[in-house]
């Protein structure tokens, strides 16, 4: 499965959150990421996420893709990161 | 799926927040943005530049059982770093040691890998053969070897007959690459181009099979082929045999004949070829599709990568070991 994770998050919280985000996903932008993850790794993030969050105020949206190849994404001006397995 | 990532960029590798950072560093040693790498998307990692790297780093990379396998300048296998071994079974090792030890057990497994590397070339043959290329005579030179195999007795025999296939194999490769010319098999060091590609994917393949031999209970010192020295997972180089025409040899025809792989991307070194780096990236990333292209599998009828046939084929031979059902070498079915 192929996600992109979205998250708006209180300033308190929010460095806690990109630490985990990290763990699972790559860094494309501010308060996003995207990459492969099997539906088990995600539960277990957002469960962790959940222990983060304040949920009455911050939230996350996850957009699912069956694969890559689905997706189609498109970037205006500087790519910020590179998510390829080739460093 | 895990993913295997490939370092080529020198640069440091750390452990910060829980997950890996990745700073290239350039020649001048200036340092360049970093770049964090998802930890659980980590199966392994593949060095092939320079890394600098502290002892936290490795404690998380075990921790998380992922293997970092270090090559040189020459692109030659160095070693591994595996985290401590999470699958251990004594009775798995007995049965293992006692096919080893017992000649005609260890005979039966022996031939097998043979036999099943001897189909597997002979299907690369074939299909080259249908497209223009005259191979009917190696093929029907290969075709008289390999029914010799179930003869031998003795695994220096077996050996000998082996090489024979390999070498009568090789001089296909003339007529199969078109472009380049390999003459004859050259190793430390490889002495041209095609050469050079042979020992960097035989190399890249032992190490996906050392990793996936990791996952399973085998233990990869003891093998059946190849005599079991010392300090070497002797078992990978057994399951290589089945997998290298597979794995390597049909990338290599790909990125020669589609020239994805020109003769700059290799440099003349006073004594042998050595592939640049833009040459290796090319190359592995050719390879890593090929370990990701999936395959109807015929009798667990559902998609399986050719990585995770080799991982099956580990599952085969200890089932083998354990009596539970005998082992028949991976052949190519379509």
């Amino acid at each position: 499965m192929y996600v992109v994770v979205v998250y708006d998050i209180g300033e308190l919280r929010v460095a806690r959150m990109l630490k985990l985000c990290r763990k699972y996903l790559n860094w494309i932008q501010n308060s996003v990421f995207e990459g492969e993850i099997t539906e088990v790794k995600l539960k277990e993030m957002l469960s962790k996420a959940r222990e983060i969050m304040d949920l009455d105020y911050d939230s996350i949206i996850i957009f699912k893709s069956r694969e890559h190849k689905w997706l189609d994404k498109q970037i205006v001006g500087v790519a910020r990161s590179q998510i390829d397995n080739f460093l | 799926m895990k993913k295997s990532y490939y370092l080529f960029n020198p640069g440091r590798l750390s452990r910060k927040d829980n997950t890996l950072q990745f700073t290239p560093v350039d020649e001048q040693g200036k340092e360049g943005p970093c770049r964090y790498i998802p930890v659980e998307t980590v199966s392994d990692l593949y060095v092939f530049g320079n890394l600098d790297a502290n002892s936290a780093m490795y404690n998380f990379l075990g921790k998380n059982g992922i293997s970092a396998h270090f090559f040189d300048y020459y692109e030659h296998y160095t070693g591994s770093f595996f985290a401590k071994d999470y699958l251990l079974a004594g009775k798995m090792q007995v049965e293992q040691t006692r096919h080893y030890t017992l000649r005609n057990k260890r005979m039966v497994l022996a031939q097998k890998f043979v036999e099943g590397a001897a189909f597997n070339m002979l299907k690369n043959l074939r299909y080259y053969n249908n497209r223009e290329k005259d191979l009917a005579q190696i093929i029907s030179q290969i075709e008289g070897y390999a029914t010799q195999i179930s003869a031998t007795s003795e695994v220096a025999e077996l050996m000998g007959i082996e090489g024979n296939i390999r070498q009568t194999y090789y001089a296909a490769f003339d007529t199969i690459v078109s472009g380049f010319t390999m003459v004859n098999r050259s190793k430390r060091p490889p002495l041209n181009e095609v050469n050079v590609l042979i020992s960097f994917g035989n190399m890249m393949c032992y190490s996906v099979c050392m990793d996936m031999i990791y996952h399973t209970q085998l233990n990869p010192t003891i093998s059946f082929l190849h005599e079991p020295g010392t300090r070497r997972y002797s078992l990978a180089l057994d399951l290589a045999e089945i997998f290298k025409p597979v794995l390597v040899d049909r990338t290599i025809f790909r990125v020669l004949n589609k020239k994805e792989i020109q003769p700059n991307d290799f440099m003349t070194d006073i004594n042998g070829c050595v592939l640049k780096e833009s040459g290796k990236k090319v190359f592995v990333k050719a390879f890593e599709e090929r370990l990701k292209e999936t395959i109807k599998h015929r009798t667990l009828s559902k998609s399986v990568s050719y990585k995770h046939l080799v991982k099956l084929e580990c599952y085969k031979l200890s089932k083998h070991i354990l009596n539970i059902e005998e082992y028949k070498p991976f052949k190519i079915w379509w």
